[in-house]
C-alpha cells in the first residue's frame, strides 16, 4: 500500500486536501483486493473530513471501519468524537475531546491546526449571532478559560461589562469585492440578445 | 467450427485499424457458439491484452465469467474485471456494449457477493465514462455504481456522478433507479434540494404502469419535502402521468397522514402520529428520514415566528416551540444562524432574540458570478428544448398520431366533418 501522496500532503499542510486524497486511494487500493482496513489510517482520514467541514463524509467512513478496528485504535474513536461533538452542536465539547486525548505524533498537526481553524470559526459564529454574550459561554465555545476568552474578545474590539460578566459584540463590517470588470456588461448584452431571440 | 486458438490469433491480428476491429466484431459474433464452453478459455485470455486487444478480451471475458463462481474464485475475477475495465480501449468495447455491461454487472455482483462492494465503485466509474458517449447519456451501469456507493458508504464519490446532467436516457429503469439511488445519496450528505429534484423525477416520469420504484419515491419525496419546505403539497403538476396520479396516493396513506399532522405545527401530536405508525416507517426503512422530519418541526416553527415578530425573548420561543428551557431555545436559534436558515442576534443580557432581514444585498462579484452562471445553465438548457421541440415536431411517428387525432384538439378544422361521417 503506498501513501506517500498522503504522507507528502501532511508534511506540506495541505490539510485541505486530505480527504480527497484518502477517499481515492481507498478506492484504489479496495480495487486491487488488498486487505487494507487493519493498516489504513483511519484516524487521519476522519480527521481529513472533519478539517474539511464534512461532518457526514466523517459519518459514513466511521460507519465503514470494522468494529474490530475500533477497538484496537483508540485513537480512532477519539477522532470520530471530536466529529460526532460537531455533529451534535456540542460547541465546547469539541474542544474537550480535541485535548482529551494524547494524539499520536502522526495526527498532532493535523489536529492543532483544525482546532485553530475551529476556534476561529466559533469566533465568526459568535460574532455573527450575538450582541451580547456571557463570558462563560464565550469561553466555552472557544475551548478557553474565561481570562483567556476575555482577552481574546477584548483584543477584537469587543467590550466587557464586569458587572454582569457580558461581552458586547462588536460587529465587524463585511469587506466584499463589489467591482465588476467590463466583461461582464458584454456578457449581458448577449443575454439580451438571446432573450430576443 | 473454429477453434478458441484459431480465435485468439485472429484477435491479436485484427485489433489495429478500425475496419480491422469491426472485421473482428461480425467473426466474434459468429463465434459465440464456440465461446458457451468457458472453463477452456482461462488460459487463452492471457495472450491477450487488453488495452489493445479490447474488443476479443471482452468477448472472452464475457465467455468466461458467464458460468456460476465458487467464492474462492471470485476474488480473482474481480481483479481480473477491474483491471480489463481500466486499461480497456473505449472505442473498441462500444461496439460491444451489451457485452461489457454484462460484464460490469458481473463484477458488481461479486463485489456484493463477497459483502465487498468498496472494490467496485472505482471500477464502475470507469466503466461508465468509457461506456457513455458523453457526460449527459445516462447508461444501465450508472445505477449499478450508486448502489454500490451507498452500500460501500462511499456518498460523496457518489454525488460526483450526480452532479452531471442528464439528457439521454435508453431504459426507464435505468432513469428510475439513478433518480431513487441518487435521491438517497443526496439525503444521506444532507442535500435535501437535490435529493428532492431527483425523486421529482420519478414520481412525474412517463409511466403506463405503477412501478415499485416509484411508490417508494413517492414516500421518499414526501419526507424529504417536509424536511426541506416545512410543507407537502399533496397535487401532482400537471405533466405528471395519469397512473401516478392516479395510485400512489393509495400506496402512501401513513405518509399523507404525517404531512397533514405535520401541517398542524403540534409536535406533541407529530410525535404521537410517529409513536403510533413507527412500525410500518420501519418496515419502509424510513424511520431516519421521519425522526428528522419531526425534528424540523422545531426549526419550522421558529422561522415562522420570524415572520410575526421582530423580537421575542428565548422564553417566549421556548413556550411557542415547546422546548423546555430558554437555553434549549438558544441553541436551536444558534444553530439556525450557524446553518443560515434564518437571521437573527442573540442578545444574553436580556434573553432576546431579534429577527433581521437577509443581509445579502446581491452586488458583490462572487453573487453575481453565481447569478450569471445561473443564467447561462438556463440558456443552455432553453436552447436544448427548443432543438428537442424543433426534432419532434419532425417526427414522422408524432405527427401520424397528431393527425389522426386531430379533430380532437382542433374545432376550427372543417377537414374532421367527412372522417367523422366515415365512423
Amino acid at each position: 500500500m503506498d501513501l506517500s501522496i498522503l504522507t507528502e500532503a501532511l508534511a506540506s499542510k495541505s490539510y485541505d486536501k486530505i480527504a480527497v486524497i484518502c477517499d481515492n486511494l481507498m478506492l484504489q487500493v479496495a480495487a486491487e483486493g488488498t486487505a487494507f482496513q487493519n493498516e489504513w489510517p483511519y484516524a487521519i482520514h476522519l480527521l481529513g473530513h472533519i478539517y474539511a467541514d464534512d461532518i457526514n463524509s466523517a459519518r459514513f467512513l466511521w460507519k465503514s471501519i470494522p468494529p474490530a478496528i475500533k477497538e484496537v485504535q483508540p485513537e480512532v474513536g477519539a477522532a470520530w468524537k471530536i466529529g460526532q461533538k460537531l455533529w451534535l452542536r456540542d460547541y465546547g465539547g469539541v474542544h474537550e475531546e480535541i485535548r482529551g486525548f494524547n494524539w499520536s505524533p502522526e495526527t498532532q498537526c493535523l489536529v492543532a491546526a483544525f482546532s485553530d481553524i475551529y476556534t476561529r470559526k466559533m469566533f465568526q459564529l459568535a460574532a455573527a449571532a450575538y450582541s451580547t454574550i456571557s463570558v462563560q459561554d464565550a469561553a466555552l465555545f472557544w475551548g478557553m478559560n474565561e481570562d483567556e476568552a476575555t482577552k481574546y474578545a477584548l483584543l477584537e474590539g469587543w467590550t466587557l461589562d464586569e458587572a454582569s460578566r457580558m461581552l458586547t459584540v462588536k460587529k465587524q463590517p463585511v469587506v466584499a469585492e463589489q467591482k465588476l470588470d467590463p466583461g461582464k456588461l458584454q456578457r449581458l448584452t448577449e443575454y439580451m440578445f438571446h432573450l430576443e431571440h | 467450427m473454429e477453434t478458441a486458438e484459431a480465435l485468439v490469433v485472429q484477435i491479436q491480428a485484427l485489433s489495429g485499424s478500425a475496419e480491422d476491429v469491426s472485421h473482428l466484431h461480425s467473426c466474434l459474433k459468429q463465434s459465440e457458439e464456440l465461446l458457451r464452453q468457458p472453463t477452456s478459455l482461462a488460459p487463452f485470455l492471457d495472450r491477450l491484452d487488453p488495452s489493445k486487444h479490447s474488443l476479443g478480451y471482452l468477448y472472452l471475458l464475457e465467455a468466461f465469467t458467464s458460468c456460476p463462481i465458487s467464492k474462492e474464485q471470485a476474488n480473482e475475477l474481480i481483479l481480473l474485471i477491474v483491471r480489463f475495465v481500466n486499461s480497456c480501449n473505449a472505442e473498441q468495447i462500444r461496439l460491444a456494449p451489451d457485452k461489457f455491461v454484462s460484464v460490469c454487472k458481473r463484477l458488481k455482483d461479486q463485489a456484493m457477493l463477497l459483502d465487498a462492494p468498496i472494490r467496485g465503485v472505482s471500477a464502475m466509474l470507469t466503466a461508465i465514462r468509457k461506456l457513455q458517449p458523453s457526460s449527459e447519456h445516462l447508461t444501465t451501469l450508472h445505477p449499478d455504481f450508486l448502489l454500490l456507493c451507498i452500500l460501500a458508504k462511499c456518498y460523496k464519490t457518489g454525488l460526483h456522478l450526480l452532479e452531471d446532467d442528464i439528457f439521454e436516457v435508453d431504459l426507464p429503469r435505468d432513469l428510475f433507479l439513478y433518480c431513487y439511488y441518487g435521491a438517497m445519496i443526496c439525503v444521506g450528505l444532507k442535500q435535501f434540494q437535490k435529493s428532492l429534484e431527483l425523486l421529482h423525477n420519478v414520481v412525474t416520469s412517463p409511466m403506463s404502469n405503477l412501478n415499485a420504484i416509484a411508490v417508494e419515491a413517492y414516500k421518499k419525496y414526501i419526507l424529504v419535502s417536509l424536511i426541506h419546505h416545512g410543507q407537502f403539497s399533496t397535487a401532482f403538476p400537471k405533466y405528471t402521468s395519469n397512473v401516478a396520479q392516479r395510485n400512489l396516493k393509495n400506496f402512501t396513506q401513513p405518509y399523507l397522514d404525517l404531512a397533514s399532522s405535520y401541517s398542524n405545527g403540534k409536535i406533541s401530536e407529530l410525535e404521537m402520529f410517529v409513536l403510533s405508525n413507527k412500525d410500518k416507517f420501519e418496515l419502509d426503512n424510513n424511520l431516519g428520514l421521519v425522526k428528522q422530519v419531526v425534528s424540523s418541526m422545531y426549526k419550522r416553527n421558529i422561522q415562522r415566528l420570524t415572520q410575526t415578530y421582530l423580537t421575542l425573548s428565548l422564553q417566549d420561543i421556548a413556550n411557542r416551540v415547546q422546548l423546555n428551557s430558554p437555553k434549549e431555545a438558544e441553541m436551536h436559534v444558534l444553530k439556525m444562524i450557524q446553518d443560515g436558515e434564518i437571521y437573527a442576534t442573540i442578545n444574553q443580557k436580556d434573553g432576546m432574540v431579534r429577527f433581521i432581514e437577509d443581509p445579502e444585498q446581491y452586488k458583490t462579484c462572487e453573487m453575481i458570478e453565481h447569478i450569471d452562471s445561473s443564467i447561462r445553465r438556463i440558456m443552455a438548457l432553453s436552447k436544448k428544448l427548443t432543438a428537442i421541440d424543433e426534432c419532434m415536431s419532425c417526427d414522422p411517428l408524432y405527427l401520424a398520431k397528431i393527425g389522426r387525432e386531430r379533430h380532437k384538439f382542433d374545432f376550427d378544422d372543417f377537414d374532421n366533418v367527412p372522417q367523422k361521417f366515415n365512423t
